[in-house]
């Protein structure tokens, strides 16, 4: 039962960008699904600053098939002793063309307990550009060892200009060792399904 | 009130007849609580003496990292110093901020080499402490 929901979760593609790039020398294959389409993405850090990659897109919304080869740049780290602050830039050239491409910034704040996070994006397409958008908060209701299962509960709310309607939401994150699994559930938008392995 | 009073008892007492869970652990061979120039080391003295058992002829680097806050984020730490073959043990303890790194008696700890390595993984590395064991 548990390899079967792990499989199928991956298959079911994803939406969130959290952890865009990786430590040095780092790889990371994510997947992710929701109600506009399924991602397999996978990147490769040569540095903590940036990461490079392929992600391939059904988009649902469209009923077609593309992929993007994709940059992120951290633009802003802030460690403290507690905390973590990020904003990034992230881009992709569509595989049909150079007329089709995204950009876009997100950002997260986070403590061992807290969580804060949201992501704009926007998407040029010949057929119709799109804005998607989304801000994510979110508690860890337990503090877990290095090594151990870690939790988080979410409350996720996102918008895609192609809809023109906010869809608010729990998430449950849990992530292990490399592993990382975020499930969200609306149902207006369905699913949001995010599974992460970084090696 | 009295709820209240009866719980800081209750407390109290709960806590004082466990001291050795917080506060005792064996001290036979290597130093940690406070250093010999009297400057607190912020280490988990039960997750140390776990860490060190077994250990011998090692210095252990105590590395205090900013930016640790969660075990995904810091997966990365243990990946790096585990590719360096004079690092013979590694931990990470993300309730304080630290890294301990395990190295031979004889070979020499430089922070900046640790503080490279830490900040490849994306957080910084701001003190250290050696113990020899």
């Amino acid at each position: 039962m548990g390899i079967k929901l792990f499989i199928i979760l991956i298959f079911m593609s994803l939406g969130l960008d959290a952890r865009p790039i990786s430590y040095s020398g780092g790889s990371t294959i994510m997947a992710s699904s929701d109600n506009m389409k399924k991602t397999i993405y996978y990147h490769y850090s040569p540095s903590y600053k940036y990461s490079i990659g392929v992600e391939n897109i059904k988009n649902k919304y469209f009923d077609e098939s593309y992929s993007y080869a994709r940059f992120t740049y951290l633009i802003n780290r802030k460690n403290s002793q507690n905390s973590q602050r990020n904003l990034y830039f992230q881009s992709g050239i569509s595989s049909k063309g150079l007329s089709e491409y995204f950009y876009g910034v997100h950002g997260d704040w986070e403590t061992r307990r807290l969580f804060v996070g949201f992501g704009l994006k926007k998407t040029e397409k010949e057929i119709q550009d799109y804005l998607e958008q989304y801000y994510q908060i979110g508690v860890a209701p337990y503090l877990g060892d290095y090594g151990d299962l870690h939790t988080w509960i979410m409350l996720k709310s996102k918008k895609n200009s192609l809809e023109n309607n906010w869809a608010t939401y729990p998430v449950l994150k849990f992530f292990k060792g490399n592993t990382l699994i975020e499930i969200g559930y609306h149902k207006k938008t369905n699913w949001d399904v995010h599974i992460m392995y970084r090696f | 009130m009295k709820k209240l009073l009866l719980l800081s008892i209750f407390t109290s007492v709960t806590w004082a007849e466990n001291p050795h869970e917080h506060m005792h652990h064996s001290h036979e061979g290597h130093l940690h609580e406070q250093l010999v120039d009297g400057k607190k080391l912020e280490v988990d003295p039960v997750r140390f003496d776990k860490f060190v058992m077994g250990l011998e002829n090692s210095q252990i680097a105590v590395v205090n990292v900013q930016g640790m806050v969660c075990d995904f984020c810091a997966r990365g730490i243990e990946k790096t110093f585990k590719k360096d073959k004079h690092v013979k043990k590694i931990d990470v303890d993300l309730s304080k901020g630290k890294v301990l790194i395990a190295y031979n008696n004889s070979q020499e700890i430089k922070f900046d080499d640790i503080k490279e390595k830490i900040l490849i993984n994306g957080q910084n590395a701001i003190d250290m402490t050696i113990i020899n064991l």
